[in-house]
C-alpha cells in the first residue's frame, strides 16, 4: 500500500538530495560526463564568487526582516480582531486576502506600485506633499530590497494573524477576569498571560516564516528586480538560476543549493528536536 | 468588574476621561488601525481593476482614482494576446491532476501508516518527517537532472509528478494524523463482517477523513495553482505554461501595453478572490491547519 508513495519520494525527493551532495563536488555542464574536483565549488563560493556573498547577506537581510516583522504585526492584527467588535469578520477576510493570491501576480502588481511614472506609492507621496521621497523605488539600490521585503511581508502577515488569532482563541477566558480581579492591567495582562500562553503558536509561526525566507523568495525578486539593481536584490536562489540555467555550471549551482539545504534542514531538525520534545504540545 | 480594576489600579487614562469616553476613544483608534491596514491590503487589489479599464493617458494621468471611461476591449486584447485560454486550461489540468496523484497515493500510504504494522515502519515515517520540510527549491538542479533523465521535462505530466512527489512527505504526516484521530473501533467491525483492508479504507475511512483530505487539497491545491519557481524551470514551451508563467511571459514580451496588463492580472486574480470570499473558512482554516500541522 504505501509503496507508490515511497517510489515517488524516492525519485523526487531522496535521489535529488543524494545526487545534489554528490554534484556539488564536480564540474558539470549537464552534457559531458561531470568531473571530480574536490570541495573546489565550495571554495570558490566562499572566496571567489562575490555576488553569492552578496546573495547570502541579502538573503539573511530577507529572512531576519520578513521574520520578525510579519510575526509583530500578525501578532498585533490578532490581538486586534481577537475582539467582539463590528466588522470583525470581514477585516479579518480582507487582511488574510494576500495569503491566496501567486507571488507572480503579486509581484507584478507591486512592481507597478512602486512603477516611477504611474505608481500609487509616488502619486500618493505626492498627494500627501512630500515629494523629497520619491523615487524609483525597484531600481534605486538604496531601496530596493527594501522594497521588496515588504512586499513579502504584505503578503504574508494575515497568515501569521490567523495563526495567532487561533492561539489568542485557545486561552481561557477566566484566566483574564481573574487577573483583572487581581488588579492587571492591560499591558500586565499581555505580558503575563497573553505572550507565555501564545509561547507554542510564536513557535511555530517563527520557524514557519524562517523556513520560508530562505526559500520563498525567488518569484518576488524574479519578477520584480531579477536580482538587479546591481545585484542588491540577489538571493541565493536567484544566483543559483542565474548560474546553472544561463551559464551551465550544474556542479557549481548544486554546491549553492547543498549549502542552503544544510540551512534549510538545520532549521526543519531544530522543530522536530523541539516539538517532539514535548515542550510544546502540537 | 473593569470598574473594580480601575479603582484598584487606577490608570492615567481612567483618571482623565470617564470610563465610557476611554472605551469610546479606544475603539475608534481599533477602528482607525483596522481601516488603514484592510485599506492597504484591498486597495492594491481595486487600483488594479481600475488600471484594467482605463486608457493609457488616464492611466498616467489619473492614477488613485477610478477610470474615466470603461474599456472592456482591455480584457479582450489582453486575453487574446496573452493567451489565457490556454493558460488557464493548463493550470487547471495541472492543478487537478497533481492533486488526484496526491491525495490517492498519500492517502493510501498514510493509512498503511497509521493502521499496520509492517517491518521499517518506523524508518519509513521517520524518512517521512526528515524530508517533509526540504522544500524542493534547494534540491532543484539534482531534481531537473532526474526529471530529465526521465524524459519528463517540458511535459504537463512531468509537473504533475514533479509537485505530487515533492508534495508527498507532506501530505502523508498530515493525513496519518487524521486517520489516527479516527477510532479503529468502526475498521475492526467492517474487517469482522469480511471486508478486507482496502474495502475498509474505501468505504469507511475515508468518508470519515473528509476534513482531512480538504485541508490537503485547499492546501496543496492553492500552492499548484500559484506555483511558478517549479513550473519555471521544468516548463519552457509557451504552449504548456501555466497563468504564473504565462503572466511574466506576457508581462516581458509586450513592455508598453500597461493597461492590458492590468487587465490580464485582474482576469486570473478576481476568479482567485471571488472563490476566497466565499469559500474563506475553508481557505482560511485550510491554509493554516495545513502549516501548523506540518
Amino acid at each position: 500500500m504505501i509503496t507508490p508513495a515511497i517510489i515517488l519520494l524516492i525519485i523526487f525527493v531522496i535521489i535529488p538530495i543524494v545526487y545534489g551532495f554528490y554534484l556539488s563536488f564536480h564540474r558539470w555542464d549537464g552534457f559531458s560526463s561531470p568531473v571530480f574536483i574536490g570541495a573546489r565549488n565550495y571554495i570558490r563560493l566562499i572566496e571567489r564568487d562575490d555576488v553569492f556573498l552578496k546573495a547570502v547577506t541579502n538573503t539573511i537581510i530577507f529572512a531576519i526582516s520578513v521574520v520578525v516583522v510579519k510575526n509583530v504585526l500578525g501578532l498585533f492584527l490578532a490581538l486586534l480582531v481577537n475582539q467582539k467588535i463590528k466588522g470583525v469578520i470581514f477585516f479579518r477576510t480582507a487582511l488574510f486576502l494576500p495569503v491566496t493570491l501567486s507571488f507572480v501576480v503579486i509581484g507584478l502588481l507591486w512592481s507597478w506600485i512602486y512603477n516611477p511614472t504611474f505608481g500609487l506609492l509616488n502619486a500618493g507621496l505626492e498627494l500627501l506633499g512630500l515629494d523629497s521621497l520619491i523615487r524609483a523605488w525597484l531600481s534605486d539600490q538604496a531601496t530596493a530590497l527594501g522594497a521588496i521585503i515588504t512586499v513579502d511581508i504584505w503578503k504574508w502577515t494575515g497568515f501569521h494573524m490567523v495563526l495567532f488569532l487561533a492561539g489568542l482563541q485557545s486561552i481561557p477566558k477566566d484566566l483574564y477576569e481573574v487577573a483583572i480581579i487581581d488588579g492587571a492591567n492591560a499591558w500586565a495582562r499581555l505580558t503575563r498571560i497573553t505572550l507565555p500562553l501564545l509561547a507554542p503558536v510564536t513557535f511555530i509561526s517563527v520557524l514557519l516564516s524562517l523556513n520560508g525566507a530562505f526559500v520563498r523568495n525567488f518569484e518576488l525578486v524574479f519578477v520584480m528586480t531579477d536580482g538587479g539593481p546591481n545585484h542588491t536584490t540577489e538571493v541565493v536562489l536567484t544566483h543559483l538560476v542565474t548560474q546553472a540555467f544561463r551559464f551551465g555550471k550544474l556542479g557549481y549551482a548544486s554546491a549553492m543549493g547543498f549549502a542552503l539545504f544544510v540551512v534549510v534542514a538545520v532549521i526543519a531538525f531544530t522543530y522536530i528536536r523541539i516539538g517532539r520534545s514535548g515542550t510544546y504540545n502540537f | 468588574m473593569a470598574t473594580a480594576a480601575r479603582h484598584t489600579n487606577p490608570d492615567t487614562f481612567g483618571d482623565l476621561f470617564s470610563k465610557h469616553l476611554t472605551d469610546r476613544l479606544k475603539l475608534l483608534l481599533v477602528y482607525a488601525i483596522l481601516i488603514i491596514a484592510t485599506a492597504q491590503t484591498i486597495y492594491p487589489l481595486f487600483w488594479m481593476v481600475f488600471g484594467s479599464l482605463k486608457t493609457d493617458a488616464d492611466l498616467f494621468n489619473n492614477v488613485w482614482g477610478p477610470p474615466r471611461t470603461m474599456i472592456w476591449q482591455n480584457y479582450v486584447d489582453a486575453w487574446r494576446i496573452a493567451d489565457l485560454g490556454a493558460r488557464i486550461g493548463n493550470s487547471i489540468i495541472i492543478t487537478v491532476l497533481s492533486l488526484t496523484v496526491l491525495l490517492i497515493v498519500s492517502s493510501i500510504a498514510a493509512y498503511a501508516l497509521a493502521r499496520l504494522q509492517f517491518p521499517g515502519r518506523q524508518a519509513i515515517f521517520l524518512i517521512i518527517l526528515a524530508t517533509m520540510m526540504i522544500p524542493p527549491e534547494v534540491t532543484v538542479i539534482p531534481l531537473f537532472i532526474v526529471v530529465r533523465t526521465l524524459g519528463i521535462l517540458n511535459s504537463r505530466f512531468g509537473l504533475v509528478f514533479v509537485y505530487a512527489g515533492t508534495s508527498m512527505a507532506f501530505s502523508i504526516f498530515l493525513l496519518r494524523g487524521f486517520f489516527m484521530s479516527i477510532p479503529p473501533e468502526l475498521e475492526d467491525a467492517a474487517l469482522v463482517d469480511g471486508a478486507n483492508r482496502l474495502q475498509v479504507f474505501w468505504h469507511v475511512v475515508l468518508p470519515l477523513a473528509r476534513p482531512g483530505l480538504a485541508t490537503v487539497a485547499i492546501f496543496q491545491g492553492m500552492f499548484f495553482w500559484n506555483e511558478f519557481f517549479l513550473a519555471f524551470i521544468f516548463i519552457r514551451q509557451a504552449e504548456l505554461q501555466t497563468i504564473p508563467l504565462g503572466l511574466v511571459n506576457f508581462f516581458y514580451r509586450y513592455s508598453a501595453d500597461w493597461t492590458l496588463y492590468f487587465a490580464a492580472l485582474s482576469m486570473v486574480t478576481i476568479p482567485v478572490i471571488v472563490l476566497y470570499v466565499a469559500m474563506q473558512r475553508w481557505f482560511i482554516e485550510g491554509l493554516t491547519a495545513g502549516a501548523v500541522k506540518s
